[in-house]
């Protein structure tokens, strides 16, 4: 072995974290999500199994594929109708910019899919743009508004976020401008922390009054969601079923965050593929499958990925991070300014700073200039068309004339983890193992 | 108008009260302790609810009056913008949880996190408060008659508080600070306009109150105050 060998426990890395703590005294806190090269079971550990002789495939550019999906159809009176299965996740005005909130709003809604408010209330010009809002009530309450609530086309309750399981939000000062801090009822330029629980309600028999309460706030018109970050799913997902969700929400691990405690991104929750297989076993397990809808968050990267989900048991699936990058997030421009802050093109987590190079997760007006609303809205509305169009060629290779048809027998296991966890059979094995 | 709860829908209700509103005050008979009375009332006017209701009373609310002449459950006058809601007797815990304006006056006593998330509006309670009263405060003002829970006024960024009795445990990065001239007169007349001439006589002079602010230890992550942060974390 080399004298210059490197340790396999204290590596590199490890080295650097601790005599950054020695020098600090404190955690790390970073945007973006988990690092981690995954170990886990992911949705690359399943494969789709298209037709052959024992199915009949539809024909891949002519043939009806439904994408169509409707939201809330258990107890609301109009649930949300969405013309695609890809809608964009709650990320607040304040972790993003103003140009960022309004251009994933027009790119949803030129596709006729969703976007959803966030940690730090509604924006008008928010509203305008969308074709559906899903208005979000969180700890902080940050920027509530029961008018803001009634203008929405749904209401989510979140519970957590993937990313940051058990604990609240955070904001950096650097990113309390006064804009954000006026609408937030703070001081500028505090490092914000946002409550880890709701100020009114713990446990999940108080949550039934609180869901109650909003369908009065809402006349009964929306449909609630509920949205829990992935730690005990299958409890989990029955609660909130119980509680009266018409929709359940679960964000796994890989969800994305604009600034948390660097270890609750790497260290605490289920991963998404594993979260959405026992939010699917939980609905079945109390006999709601299919009558409370179930949407799937967390590191969702391409149709490959939702469609995966869906045949899981999603009915659709929120992205975050992957409609960031189709803003120009970690895109190699302005590469000075990524060095200003210590990071590089690609490997870029600085979400937290305020100081993002391409004007996504900034409050500073010159840094978010530098995102064209309407470029990027179209280039938001581009991503979701590919994935779209990605969640139908495997949809129609698998005979499918609704991409919902999609179902767990049209996949294999590559791995014995992604056997046990999805019982799906092992390629090659023809068994489920793990069962 | 008047409105008997027994054998309605809380739905039904909630739509006759906003009707009510319109034409003047309604008055809610046999509330029987149920939850979400009086939810999302957006237009002025006043509600007497002849009894106790449940969880969120008034909550979501911008403009109307809301007068409850039992106790209140937990979540009264939640998010509410504007407006007033007033309890003859008790409320239950996170009373006045994240108002952003209006006043929330309690004849009796209040439980623990009154005011918790609190971002503007006034809180006035005749009685006592349990723990952390204040908790994550961000505006707005709490005034209490009698004597504070534990860690009150916890984590508070710009809330201002004033207790007349005993404070049992100031939470973290909470700090007294002395009452100006025009901290007495705010307690003066708040307390003359929301408890009355003849109640208010009977508690604690204005210039006695306590003043309680956040310190601004925890404002921003500092290593100095690496104590102050272990603790508070």
């Amino acid at each position: 072995m080399s004298v210059r060998q490197p340790s396999g426990i204290f590596a590199p890395g490890v080295i650097e974290e601790i005599q950054r703590k020695a020098a600090t005294g404190l955690y790390q806190i970073r945007g973006y999500g988990t690092l981690r090269e995954r170990r886990w079971a992911t949705f690359d550990d399943l494969t789709f199994l298209p037709c052959t002789l024992t199915r009949i495939p539809l024909e891949g550019y002519r043939e009806k594929c439904n994408t169509k999906v409707r939201l809330g159809t258990r107890f609301a009176r109009k649930p949300v109708a969405l013309d695609i299965p890809v809608m964009i996740t709650g990320m607040s005005w304040g972790a993003l910019s103003y140009h960022a909130k309004v251009a994933l709003a027009k790119g949803a809604a030129t596709v006729g899919s969703s976007n959803t408010t966030g940690d730090g209330g509604m924006l008008m010009a928010e509203r305008e743009h969308s074709r559906s809002l899903i208005y979000e009530v969180l700890p902080s309450r940050y920027g509530i508004n029961v008018h803001h609530m009634r203008m929405a086309d749904a209401i989510e309750l979140t519970i957590g976020q993937g990313a940051k399981l058990g604990t609240g939000g955070l904001l950096l000062g650097s990113k309390v401008s006064d804009r954000i801090a006026e609408q937030r009822d703070l001081p500028i330029g505090v490092d914000q922390r946002s409550p880890a629980r709701h100020p009114d309600f713990l446990g999940p028999d108080d949550m039934i009054i609180k869901v109650e309460e909003l369908r009065e706030a809402t006349d009964g018109e929306v449909p609630i969601f509920i949205k829990v970050g992935a730690s005990r799913v299958f409890d989990d997902v029955k609660l909130a079923a119980k509680a009266g969700a018409d929709v359940v929400v679960v964000d796994g691990m890989e969800g994305g965050t604009g600034a948390s405690p660097a270890i609750l991104q790497e260290h605490t929750g289920v991963p998404t593929l594993a979260a959405v297989c026992e939010a699917r076993a939980a609905l079945e397990d109390i006999g709601l499958y299919g009558e409370v809808q179930l949407i799937i968050a967390g590191g969702i990267r391409d149709g490959v990925d939702a469609a995966k989900a869906i045949a899981l048991g999603a009915d659709a699936v929120y992205i975050g991070t992957a409609a960031l990058i189709a803003l120009n997030c970690n895109k190699p421009i302005y590469e000075e300014d990524y060095a200003a802050i210590g990071a590089a093109p690609h490997a870029c987590h600085h979400c937290h700073t305020g100081r993002c190079p391409v004007g996504i997760t900034t409050q500073d007006e010159d840094l978010m200039r530098r995102l064209e609303i309407d470029e990027g809205a179209e280039r938001v509305a581009n991503l979701l068309r590919a994935m779209t169009l990605e969640i139908q060629m495997l949809a129609r290779a698998c005979g499918k004339s609704d991409v919902r048809h999609l179902e767990p027998e049209d996949m294999a296991a590559l791995t014995l983890e992604a056997s046990a966890i999805c019982n799906l059979p092992l390629v090659g094995a023809r068994k489920v193992f793990g069962r | 108008m008047t409105i008997d709860c027994r054998g309605k829908q809380i739905r039904e209700i909630n739509r006759g009260i906003r009707a009510g509103l319109a034409s003047g005050e309604v008055e809610v008979l046999n509330p029987d302790a149920r939850h979400n009375l009086a939810v999302a009332l957006l237009q002025p006017g006043a509600v007497r609810i002849r009894g106790s209701v449940g969880y969120y009373c008034g909550g979501l609310m911008d403009g109307a009056t809301v007068h409850i002449e039992g106790s209140a459950g937990w979540g009264l006058a939640e998010s509410m913008l504007s407006g007033m809601v007033t309890v003859r007797r008790n409320a239950g815990n996170g009373a006045a949880a994240a108002i952003r304006g209006g006043t929330v006056v309690i004849h009796g006593n209040a439980a623990s996190r009154l005011g918790v998330s609190m971002k503007g509006g006034l809180i006035v309670v005749g009685g006592n408060c349990d723990y952390m009263a204040g908790f994550m405060g961000q505006k707005g003002v709490m005034i209490i008659c009698g004597d504070a829970g534990e860690a009150f006024a916890d984590s508070m960024y710009s809330t201002v508080c004033y207790v007349g009795g005993r404070i049992a445990d100031l939470g973290n990065d909470a700090v007294i600070e002395p009452m100006s001239d025009d901290d007495v007169a705010l307690v003066e007349s708040s307390l003359r306009t929301h408890l009355g001439e003849a109640v208010r006589a009977t508690k604690p002079a204005a210039h006695a109150f306590r003043k309680v602010v956040a310190g601004k230890k925890l404002w921003n992550f500092s290593h100095r105050d690496w104590k102050t942060w272990q603790e508070a974390l």
